[in-house]
C-alpha cells in the first residue's frame, strides 16, 4: 500500500514537473505537448528525483532549436512536491547560430488526498502554482544584429504560472495559465531589405496563454512500456505587441487564437529508479501570426530521469 | 547519489554554454558616403553621468535619403546601445536607427519619411536597461 502510495505521489509529482516543462518552451514543441505525461514515478520510497532531457525542434523559417532542460523535484510531504528547473537552447537559421541558459521555473505542487486517492484510477485533484525566472532578457545578438525571437534561449518575461489537474482512471485532464509579469528585451526590428520572415519584436509583450490537455495512459503488460498519446489545446488570449521604431507601441494582428498540438510520448522504464522517455510532437492548428518563436513544426524529445 | 546528480549537472553546464556564431544572413552595410552626399547638420556628443563620450554626429542629405554618420566616435561599452533621431535631449520622441555599430565611423540610414529638421538631437541610448549615454545636439550647416 505504501508503495502505492508513493507511486501515485510520484505520478503527481510528475504532472507538477511536466507542467514546468510545457511552460518552459510553448506551444508545440515537447517540453508544452508533454504536459501532464511522463515517466510513471517513484518505485520506492525515495523523495527526489532528477530529470535530464533534450529536445530537437524546427521552429520558424526553419529555425532550428536544440534545447536542454534539468529539473530536480523533491517530495516535501505526501501532499506536497517542490521543483527546480534549468533550461538553455541553441538555435540554428538563416541569422547563425546562437545559444545560451533559458529560464529557471521554480514551481509547487500540491495534492488534494482523501482516503480514494491511493487506489489506482482514482479520482484525484491537484494544484500547480510557481514561477518562470527569466536568466536571459531575449536579447542575445550576433556580432551586434538583434535577433528574432527564434534564435533566444528564453521568452526574457518573469511569468507566474498555475494550473488545476485532474486524473482519473487512464486519463489525465489538465488545465494551465501562463501569465507574463514583465515584457521582455529584444530589439529585433524587422528589415525587409535583410528578411521580412519575422516579425519585429522590439520590447516584445506577451499576452497570456491558457492550457488545456487530455492524455490517455497505456501501459504494457509487463510494465516496461507506457503510451501516451494527448491532445494539447493553446489559446492565445490577446494579440502581442512591440515597440515601432518611433517608440510607439504597435498589436501584432493575428498573434491571438488557438493553436492545438498533437504528441506522443512512450516511456521505458529502466529499472525501479530510472526511465527513459521519447516525445514526438506537431501542431494541427496553429495561430496565424506567432512573434514569440515559439511554435515548432515538429519536435523530437528524449530524456532520462532518475529517482533517488 | 550525488555524483550522478553531479554528473548531469555537468552535462547540463558543458551543452549549455552561451554560444554566439557567426552572422550568417546579409546585413546591410552602409559605411560610406558619396562625393555627392550634402552636409545638413552636425553636432559634438556630450556625456551623461558617468559616460565617457567624444565625437560627433553628422547628417548627410545623398540620392534624397538621410544618413547619419557617427565620426571618430567613441563611447563607453553598454550592453544594448541604439542610436536615436529625437526630438528632445532625452528618448521620448525618437526614430530607432538601430543598433549602435561600434566606434569609429559608422553610418546609420534614416527611414525615407523622416522629416529630419523636426528631430534636432542625436542620442546614444541603451535600451535594455534604459539608461541614456550620450547627446549631441545638432545645428544647420
Amino acid at each position: 500500500m505504501k508503495t502505492r502510495k508513493l507511486k501515485f505521489l510520484a505520478f503527481l509529482l510528475f504532472i507538477s514537473v511536466s507542467f514546468t516543462n510545457s511552460f518552459a518552451q510553448g506551444c508545440s514543441d515537447a517540453g508544452f505537448c508533454s504536459v501532464g505525461n511522463g515517466f510513471k514515478g517513484h518505485e520506492e520510497n525515495m523523495k527526489n528525483s532528477v530529470d535530464i532531457g533534450v529536445v530537437y525542434g524546427v521552429a520558424e523559417e526553419g529555425v532550428t532549436v536544440f534545447s536542454q532542460y534539468l529539473t530536480y523535484t523533491r517530495d516535501v510531504t505526501e501532499k506536497f512536491a517542490i521543483s527546480a528547473k534549468l533550461t538553455s537552447a541553441i538555435a540554428n537559421g538563416d541569422f547563425g547560430t546562437r545559444g545560451n541558459i533559458g529560464d529557471v521555473f521554480l514551481t509547487g505542487n500540491y495534492k488534494f488526498k482523501n482516503k480514494f486517492s491511493d487506489l489506482e484510477g482514482a479520482k484525484t485533484w491537484s494544484l500547480l502554482f510557481g514561477v518562470k525566472i527569466p536568466l536571459t532578457g531575449a536579447n542575445d545578438k550576433i556580432n551586434n544584429v538583434s535577433l528574432p525571437m527564434a534564435y533566444q534561449a528564453s521568452l526574457g518575461t518573469f511569468d507566474f504560472i498555475g494550473g488545476v489537474s485532474l486524473t482519473y482512471k487512464k486519463w489525465d485532464f489538465n488545465t494551465a495559465v501562463q501569465i507574463p509579469l514583465s515584457d521582455n528585451k529584444n530589439s529585433y526590428i524587422s528589415n525587409s531589405l535583410i528578411t521580412d520572415k519575422f516579425a519585429t519584436t522590439n520590447l516584445f509583450e506577451r499576452k497570456s496563454d491558457v492550457l488545456f490537455r487530455t492524455t490517455y495512459r497505456l501501459k504494457t503488460t509487463n510494465e516496461k512500456f507506457t503510451f501516451k498519446p494527448n491532445l494539447l489545446f493553446i489559446y492565445h488570449l490577446g494579440e502581442d505587441s512591440f515597440e515601432n521604431i518611433f517608440g510607439q507601441r504597435e498589436t501584432i494582428v493575428g498573434s491571438d487564437g488557438l493553436t492545438i498540438n498533437g504528441n506522443l510520448i512512450v516511456s521505458y522504464k529502466l529499472n525501479k529508479k530510472s526511465y527513459l522517455e521519447t516525445s514526438l510532437a506537431s501542431p494541427f492548428v496553429v495561430r496565424k501570426e506567432r512573434p514569440d518563436g515559439l511554435t515548432r513544426g515538429l519536435t523530437l524529445g528524449l530524456s532520462y530521469k532518475v529517482n533517488f | 547519489m550525488k555524483n550522478l546528480f553531479a554528473f548531469l549537472l555537468g552535462i547540463f553546464l558543458f551543452t549549455s554554454c552561451e554560444k554566439e556564431g557567426e552572422l550568417s544572413t546579409k546585413s546591410l552595410e552602409n559605411n560610406t558616403t558619396s562625393n555627392t552626399a550634402v552636409l545638413k547638420y552636425s553636432g559634438e556628443f556630450s556625456p551623461t553621468s558617468g559616460i565617457t563620450v567624444s565625437g560627433f554626429a553628422k547628417i548627410y542629405l545623398e540620392n534624397n535619403e538621410y544618413k547619419l554618420k557617427l565620426e571618430n566616435l567613441t563611447i563607453s561599452d553598454g550592453p544594448d546601445l541604439k542610436v536615436y533621431l529625437s526630438k528632445e535631449n532625452t528618448p521620448i520622441n525618437f526614430v530607432n536607427l538601430g543598433n549602435f555599430k561600434g566606434n569609429g565611423n559608422t553610418f546609420y540610414t534614416i527611414p525615407t519619411g523622416v522629416n529630419v529638421s523636426e528631430y534636432p538631437y542625436v542620442l546614444i541610448h541603451c535600451q535594455q536597461y534604459n539608461h541614456l549615454f550620450a547627446i549631441a545636439p545638432l545645428t544647420n550647416n
